[in-house]
């Protein structure tokens, strides 16, 4: 199958940490406001799952496929309540021979903002879902 | 001077003027490429960082990016890509390109936050 695909975030720090508050950053509060890829992955491959999980590639609703995984994806994550902006993209293709490349380059800060992509497939096609989570 | 909690006009992640940035790029790096399955991860992290550094040199001060890069083999094949953002409305933008040849297709998406 000539799928391959590439994803590189490159991270660069910008602006120093803000000061904290108070001198003390315990691990439990650093979860609160941290990108965590685990909890962000499972949030997307549920969105697949429960949007195009037992489907075969129709081009009459691929569109409405795309959309609603993205949608999904983004309430989710929005639900979670953290302080950060939150960029995601769907790509869906029809399984042909063809192969398929995605790359990404982020200028951001590293310590604080993450991403997450999430490559799933079924007989008839592929999706590839990224989140990008940037801090406020 | 002041610490401004928004973007002045000038300094706006403009979606005309990153689009046109984009075009440019992608004219310019893919005009004759042919799709080799070889050489396409790095073609594919080459053009990302290529546009990612040309829009911090545009000086959108201030502004975080993120550039994504999907390039497809050209084979009639049905292919649907979407994006929605969480984001401030007010300060915040996107822009989006699409380039063609005969044996391949490249979108990107450049998505710019502002950091308060």
């Amino acid at each position: 199958m000539g799928l391959n695909v590439v994803l590189r975030a490159v991270g660069k720090k910008r602006f120093g940490r803000r000061a904290a508050l108070c001198g003390v950053e315990d691990s439990a509060s650093s979860s609160r406001t941290s990108f965590v890829v685990d909890e962000v992955s499972s949030i997307i491959k549920e969105a697949i799952e429960s949007a195009i999980g037992g489907n075969a590639y129709q081009h009459s609703k691929v569109n409405q496929w795309t959309t609603s995984v993205v949608e999904q994806t983004l309430s989710q994550l929005t639900k979670l309540g953290k302080p950060f902006k939150y960029i995601v993209t769907c790509v869906i293709m029809q399984k042909n021979g063809a192969g398929l490349h995605t790359a990404s380059s982020c200028f951001w800060d590293n310590s604080s903002d993450g991403t997450c992509t999430v490559r799933w497939e079924n007989k008839t096609m592929y999706c590839i879902v990224s989140a990008f989570g940037l801090a406020i | 001077s002041a610490y401004s909690l928004r973007p002045g006009l000038q300094q706006r992640f403009k979606s005309s003027t990153v689009k046109e940035c984009i075009h440019a790029i992608l004219k310019e790096k893919l005009a004759n490429v042919q799709y080799v399955p070889e050489e396409m991860p790095q073609l594919t992290m080459s053009l990302s960082e290529t546009i990612k550094d040309r829009l911090k040199e545009e000086g959108f001060d201030r502004y975080k990016m993120v550039v994504q890069v999907v390039i497809g083999e050209q084979r009639g094949e049905g292919v649907n890509m979407a994006a929605r953002c969480f984001w401030d409305a007010d300060t915040d933008s996107c822009a989006h390109d699409v380039f063609m040849n005969d044996s391949l297709f490249c979108v990107v998406a450049a998505f710019g936050c502002f950091y308060y």
